[in-house]
């Protein structure tokens, strides 16, 4: 799967749960300081995550990932 | 003002009265403690402005959100963060570029959780550093302030104390509200109550040092779970004591002896690291407390009355039961029944019933009103015999607690003695004790409380005014010898010196070591016993044997050549047969002590508080009633003397019961000597000298062993 691709799912997941215009979703946006995702909307990011790309996610590497793009690279393990 | 001690007023204003805040994190969601921390500076009425900074939100409580505190239009003095730990960094950066100066760190998941942890701690103290940014916590409940002028209730409490003169501070956050809730009970208000958590950047010392030149606070509070820098700790405790007269009470909790198993030798296993804490607080004239009641008990007395000049205390009560409770308390608190003057006992007659008893206890009997306590009481107060008054109350019938209330209120204010009451009884004296509690007078549901709170602010007078007598500096020692010594042991990689280097050691220090020289043979062992003169002490020499005696590596009373040369073969026999790889040197030959007393005296390094000094009597007294006391190194000449006479067992040195008194000041100047010797070599571990014989008065001291652990 292209980054891009990536990229673009991501930003869809993160701007439904947090419910941000997708506009707002920059690449190093930090899902806690810049988009105010607190712990119970960052369990449901990973779920998100998950069901968006059809993966099992490690639970305890995906909640060190702290930005959008690190959320992209971290995916892009999974999908390719 | 080079000390930074001296610069935390200055440097902690922007956290303690700043005129605008930033809630940096916070969210809309009651009951969180995001939500729950703006919410308490918005109702408990900030006299600044507030901000709240949040990522999502447009508005919080009515009040304009800003996503970044970059994006707050205004100047902001203080940051409170309660971002989730992984973020912290991000907003103190933020924070320092928008040129805050003083922040509190809510959040936790800093040191407390690990080496990850650690590491964001270490870096929010970098980000902190670079930009000037003074903070409190992280992990912490948060600040609060009663001054009207600012009112802030930067914390997660669930209510803001009132208005009072003492400053509380507390490493737990929990207990914090725990207090809060104890002290609105008893009606007890604050002037700064702060949760310090992590200390990663303001430290429990850099409050203390605010609290000292803060007008509003009179008594300073402290609940610590370590002390980490225990010498700057006590240092800073004294200074403030003697500078401003504020009393500091500490509440210390890990009284645990688990750090004793570890120690090499025996001051190291008695000196278990709570009792050097309880050494150097008193050292400082720190006012330890076991128990939060206990603390609260001494702080009001300290905080809402004069301190008392005296112990002579009057009892004025309406039952005569209580009034004997109270008066065993205070003869156990070595408090002083006082005697009353002729004029006063005259006032007494003339305004008490005949039944009353004027004496002291003055018993006004149980019908008593209001007018009889408030003469009862007044002239007490009045007499130069007197030193502060105990008013004891039960409830009868016909006694009219709240009018009784209110005047002792009223007779106690005016006085420039102390007065302290104890209501005895729960439901029906409660309106009274409510009154004496909003008035200020120290009230105590038990008359034990009361007189220990009343010995215990007069120790502290006491301790506030002794005067400051340095320590005692021997001019006539030899620092080089012992140095030349210690090296030696340090580059031949011995944990213990030598027997004869031991003495030599001590010998540099003017100790009283014994004549003595090390035999290489039975031949030796005889010359040299007969040159010291019999009856001579024989130990093995090596430094692989610490524990002489055993492995039956001592004999004593040796009192011919002959003798000494079996002695030196059954030591060296005995030695090698305990530990046959042992490198042994030859056998030490010594005089023998001579008759007198044996006590104990010792050197531990502590890693909190250096040096510290231990005196005991021998045998029984250390090992089994552990009556020791401890004194941090370099110990004033005064306090040497407190050493001694603290310990239960000093009378065994001066003549009690018909025993010879000994050479107790000998003993004073060995104890001084190790003093020096403390701080001078502190290549020194642990030290005991055990035992030092102190012989008849005017004989002197000898040391008859000793051990030093390098």
């Amino acid at each position: 799967m292209e980054r891009s691709e990536i990229q673009h799912r991501v930003q869809k997941v993160v701007s439904s749960v947090l419910k941000i215009d997708s506009k707002e979703i920059a690449p190093q946006s930090n899902f806690v300081f810049d988009l105010g995702a607190d712990s119970m909307k960052s369990v449901e990011l990973i779920a998100g995550f998950e069901e968006e790309f059809n993966i099992e996610m490690d639970e305890d590497r995906a909640r060190e990932v702290q930005t959008v793009a690190g959320a992209v690279d971290f995916i892009a393990t999974y999908v390719q | 003002m080079s000390d930074p001690e001296d610069r935390a007023q200055a440097r902690l204003e922007p956290i303690f009265a700043p005129r605008s805040v930033a809630v940096v994190g916070t969210t809309r969601i009651p009951g969180t403690v995001p939500f729950d921390i703006f919410q308490n500076i918005l109702k408990d009425n900030f006299q600044g402005t507030i901000y709240p900074v949040s990522p999502k939100e447009r508005s919080i409580a009515g009040v304009k959100a800003y996503k970044y505190v970059l994006d707050i239009p205004d100047p902001v003095d203080l940051a409170v963060i309660v971002f989730p730990s992984s973020v912290v960094n991000l907003a103190m950066e933020q924070c320092g570029k928008k040129g805050i100066k003083g922040a509190i760190i809510i959040s936790a998941g800093f040191r407390e959780v690990g080496p990850a942890g650690v590491r964001r701690e270490e870096e929010i103290k970098r980000i902190a550093a670079s930009y000037g940014i003074s903070f409190i916590g992280p992990n912490c409940l948060g600040v609060i302030n009663t001054d009207p002028s600012v009112h802030l209730n930067a914390s997660f409490a669930r209510r803001m104390p009132k208005e009072g003169n003492i400053g509380f501070m507390s490493q737990s956050g929990a207990l914090c509200t725990a207090v809060l809730d104890y002290a609105h009970a008893k009606n007890i208000g604050f002037s700064k109550f702060i949760s310090f958590g992590n200390k990663a950047d303001v430290s429990d010392i850099d409050l203390m040092m605010y609290l000292k030149d803060d007008p509003a606070t009179k008594v300073i509070l402290v609940y610590l779970e370590e002390l980490t820098d225990g010498t700057r700790f006590v240092r800073a405790a004294r200074r403030i004591i003697r500078e401003t007269g504020k009393p500091v009470l500490v509440l210390k909790s890990g009284r645990t002896r688990e750090g004793a198993s570890a120690a090499a030798s025996h001051t190291g296993s008695l000196a278990a690291s709570d009792e050097v804490v309880d050494a150097a607080l008193h050292q400082a004239g720190v006012i330890r407390c076991q128990t939060v009641e206990e603390l609260f008990n001494n702080a009001i007395a300290l905080a809402y009355q004069p301190l008392p000049k005296g112990r002579r205390v009057a009892i004025v009560t309406n039952a005569g039961g209580p009034g004997v409770l109270t008066t065993d308390a205070a003869i156990q608190e070595k408090l002083e029944l006082a005697r009353f003057s002729e004029s006063t006992r005259e006032t007494f007659r003339k305004s008490l019933p005949v039944t009353a008893n004027i004496m002291n206890p003055v018993d006004v009997i149980g019908d008593a009103r209001a007018d009889r306590y408030r003469v009862a009481l007044g002239s007490a107060l009045d007499d130069d015999n007197v030193d502060g008054a105990l008013v004891i109350l039960t409830p009868q019938s016909m006694t009219d607690i709240d009018l009784i209330a209110e005047e002792v209120c009223n007779v106690a204010n005016r006085s420039p003695k102390p007065t302290y009451t104890s209501f005895m009884g729960e439901t029906d004296v409660a309106s009274g004790i409510d009154i004496l509690q909003r008035r200020n007078i120290p009230h105590y549901i038990l008359p034990e409380s009361m007189c220990r709170a009343f010995a215990r602010a007069n120790d502290f007078l006491r301790e506030r005014d002794r005067p400051e007598i340095p320590p005692v500096h021997f001019q006539d020692v030899h620092p080089a010898v012992a140095q030349k010594i210690l090296s030696a042991a340090a580059a031949a990689g011995r944990a213990y010196l030598t027997q004869s280097d031991a003495m030599a050691v001590l010998g540099a220090y003017g100790l009283p070591v014994l004549p003595g020289r090390l035999a290489s043979s039975p031949e030796d062992a005889a010359v040299a016993a007969t040159q010291i003169g019999f009856p001579v002490a024989m130990k093995v020499e090596s430094d692989d044997i610490v524990h002489k005696f055993d492995i039956k590596g001592v004999l004593l009373d040796i009192v011919s050549p002959e003798q000494a040369k079996e002695a030196y073969r059954t030591i060296v026999a005995n030695a090698h047969a305990a530990q046959p790889r042992a490198n042994i040197r030859g056998v030490f030959v010594q005089q023998m002590a001579g008759r007198g007393e044996e006590v104990i005296l010792g050197l531990k390094r502590d890693e909190a508080f250096g040096p510290v000094l231990m005196f005991g009597l021998g045998g029984i007294f250390v090992e089994i009633f552990r009556d020791v006391s401890f004194r941090l190194a370099p110990v004033p000449a005064d306090m040497v003397r407190d050493m001694m006479h603290e310990v239960r067992s000093y009378g065994m040195l001066t003549g009690a019961r018909g025993r010879t008194p000994r050479d107790t000041g000998a003993l004073e100047v060995c104890l001084q000597r190790l003093s020096q010797l403390a701080v001078e070599c502190p290549q020194i571990s642990e030290l005991d000298i055990n035992p030092l014989i102190v012989r008849n008065e005017g004989e002197g001291c000898s040391v008859a062993d000793a051990r030093i652990h390098v």
